[in-house]
């Protein structure tokens, strides 16, 4: 196995893969934690948003309370021994749980998870959504029962604010905010701050939804102390060494732009640790196929299959025109990696990858890579 | 109902799928019949660059509409404006309205509290749609937005519901009930979804249009992007798979797009989906893009 996949699958104890929409996140987070379970890991893969089929295979469903288990008797019908479990998100239930868990006592718990803008809202509070997501996983790290947990995140505009979650959350998570929302004592500055907000509110949305939202505030700034402290613990253990990251692209110009304008962020500005790229549905491992035409065909074809592989040429070639682009594109990718980083050209699945079967077969392919071809 | 009667028409789709190709196109051929057209994405402050922007070089993204060509303005729809406009619709007096746009707190309220910075957006969206030229007309008579994936879409276009369920009465309630008009009437606002000619993207589009439906979002239909040309007669694919069987080949991966497209117009034929639009796989540069308006103007502005 080559040395910087074997580094990724045998010693990290988390991967989180990253990318545009569309790029394929999943299907590689997939492939990756099945590769690493075969490899004699205990791994976890966290989805965000599988395809239906996809999370079938899984065996994933949402408002699961606790991640399943892939059963070993599929994983065998599939040719793999391994222990690989999968969980998808529900924002709205780790939300629930970190309410529960670190509200003062049962009665403020049941209050907040009552209030009606808690109920309608809290999934659309900036940053919350993201924030819930890396609570869970690190959860997940801390309970000790997996080796790996595999995290495949929204798209990549989304995962910024995702990994941004524990700096951006506080903005709203800052207790100079909910103070102001909470009668009470303070400065003069403070409480004109505070009447001139009142009044934006009661102006907007009445006195009873203003008391709601007070109730709101007040409630879930007890959570504040907790959720602060945490903050700086996830933001450690994003740093860690032991979490990698994955940037997954597409074969095309704007994916792989998009996927270097990532890896800086998360390297530079959030100093996180890029482990490698992934070129995803790809065609460069299809080099070495000649075109076949009208004119190197048997002289006993029948006219029809003559007529077609006639009209089949001109696409043969554009196919190995695309060959030569994703070669150029992994090239490029090899360069921006360095010399220890990873690139992965993962093959294009001509059938899709939603069966436990195709699966297997893509994460045999991570087995096989060799840097470039 | 004619599609170019139309205020509002978002563009949405799962990554990938080329929304904002789509977008830029429809926007350029509806401009070509003279209605004056504004083309808008949705904006966020960590947001990195501007994928609509990047169809118009030369162009910068901002709040305010900068012309990019005849009848065709492009802006971002942008939270911090809508709140602006927002505080100047509730609040009494202009002494108030200057504090609150000034007060840092306020600011930071706006933009982490539950879902008021898709309230931001909503509230931009409705100044432009209800912004008037001096003679009285709309200054934007069509705004196309290049909406942001699935998740986002469905909390925008669900966002008038939650609030009224919220906040009953009051100014709020006015502008957010106007503005719930506007994108619930299917004659002023339609949602379309563009999907790739593909087994699951399709059916991830019907399941999207679903998701609209439960908003109450009017569905325009689906907008089948990339669809590879057919050159092949039924026998001739045939007789290609019995020429190639089990052994691999170069254009194997074109001919598995073909079969893929077929099947996806012949599922959207017998789905629900009211209208299906097919654009042809074109290069990413400005010729291949004239190819999609040409194609948009035949199939959806004209018709």
């Amino acid at each position: 196995m080559n040395p910087a996949i074997s580094t990724l699958l045998n010693e990290k104890k988390v991967i989180v893969c990253c990318g545009a929409g569309g790029v394929g996140k999943t299907t590689v987070s997939a492939a990756l934690a099945l590769a690493a379970a075969r490899a004699g890991r205990r791994v976890l893969v966290v989805t965000i948003d599988p395809s239906k089929r996809l999370a079938e295979t899984l065996g994933v469903r949402r408002n699961a309370s606790e991640p399943i288990q892939l059963p070993a008797d599929r994983l065998e019908a599939a040719g793999v021994k391994g222990d690989l479990w999968a969980w998808m998100l529900d924002p709205k239930q780790v939300s629930d749980d970190v309410v529960n868990a670190f509200s003062k006592n049962e009665a403020q718990a049941k209050r907040l998870l009552e209030n009606p803008i808690y109920r309608n809202v809290t999934a659309m509070v900036a940053g919350m959504q993201e924030y819930t997501a890396v609570e869970a996983l690190h959860g997940f790290v801390q309970s000790g029962q997996y080796d790996l947990v595999v995290l495949d995140t929204p798209p990549s505009r989304d995962a910024l604010r995702f990994l941004e979650a524990p700096v951006r959350a506080s903005a709203f998570l800052d207790r100079r905010i909910f103070n102001l929302f909470v009668p009470g004592e303070g400065g003069i500055i403070r409480r004109m701050a505070t009447s001139l907000i009142e009044r934006v509110m009661d102006a907007a949305f009445g006195k009873e939804t203003r008391m709601q939202l007070q109730e709101f505030f007040e409630l879930f700034g007890t959570l504040l102390n907790h959720l602060n402290q945490n903050q700086a613990e996830m933001r450690s253990f994003f740093t860690d060494s032991s979490v990698g990251f994955m940037l997954v692209t597409a074969p095309n110009r704007d994916a792989l732009s998009e996927a270097m304008f990532f890896a800086e962020k998360t390297e530079v500005t959030l100093g996180m640790n890029v482990s490698g790229y992934v070129l995803n549905r790809s065609l460069a491992r299809q080099g070495g196929l000649t075109v076949n035409t009208v004119a190197n065909l048997h002289p006993e074809v029948d006219p029809v299959t003559r007529s077609a592989i006639g009209k089949l040429a001109p696409l043969a070639a554009r196919e190995q025109d695309f060959v030569e682009g994703h070669v150029g594109l992994a090239r490029n990718l090899i360069t921006q990696a360095g010399p220890d980083g990873l690139v992965w050209v993962a093959p294009m699945m001509a059938e899709g990858v939603n069966t436990l079967p195709q699966l297997v077969q893509l994460a045999d392919a991570v087995l096989d890579a060799k840097g470039i071809l | 109902m004619h599609f170019i009667d139309r205020r509002v028409v978002l563009i949405t789709g799962k990554g990938g799928v080329g929304r904002t190709t789509v977008a830029s196109a429809l926007a350029r051929a509806a401009a070509r019949c003279g209605r004056r057209v504004l083309l808008t994405e949705v904006g966020y402050p960590e947001g990195g660059p501007s994928a609509l922007a990047a169809q118009f070089p030369g162009t910068q993204m901002s709040e305010t509409p900068v012309p990019i060509g005849p009848n065709l303005k492009l802006c971002r729809l942008w939270a911090r404006t809508g709140h602006e406009a927002f505080l100047r619709t509730i609040l009494p007096s202009k002494t108030l309205i200057r504090a609150a746009l000034r007060s840092k707190a306020v600011s930071k309220f706006l933009m982490a509290a539950p879902s008021f910075h898709e309230m931001g957006i909503f509230y931009h969206l409705f100044s432009l749609l209800e912004e008037k030229m001096k003679s009285g007309k709309f200054a934007h008579e069509l705004i196309v937005i290049d909406m942001p994936a699935t998740g986002h879409t469905l909390a925008l276009t669900a966002l008038p519901r939650i609030l009224l369920r919220l906040i009953p009465g009051g100014p709020i309630a006015r502008t957010v009930k106007a503005g719930q008009a506007y994108l619930n009437t299917p004659t002023s606002s339609e949602a379309w979804v563009v999907a790739l000619p593909e087994k699951l993207p399709v059916t991830e589009a019907l399941e999207l249009l679903d998701g609209l439906a439960d908003t109450e979002m009017s569905a325009g239909g689906i907008v089948l992007n990339r669809v590879p040309p057919d050159p092949f007669t039924p026998e001739e694919r045939t007789a290609l798979k019995a020429h190639f069987a089990g052994q691999r080949f170069l254009g194997e991966v074109a001919l598995h797009r073909i079969d893929d497209a077929e099947r996806a117009r012949n599922r959207l034929a017998d789905s629900p989906a009211k209208a299906v639009v097919s654009l042809p796989e074109v290069d990413d540069d400005a010729a291949g893009r004239s190819i999609l308006v040409e194609a948009l103007y035949q199939q959806m502005v004209q018709s």
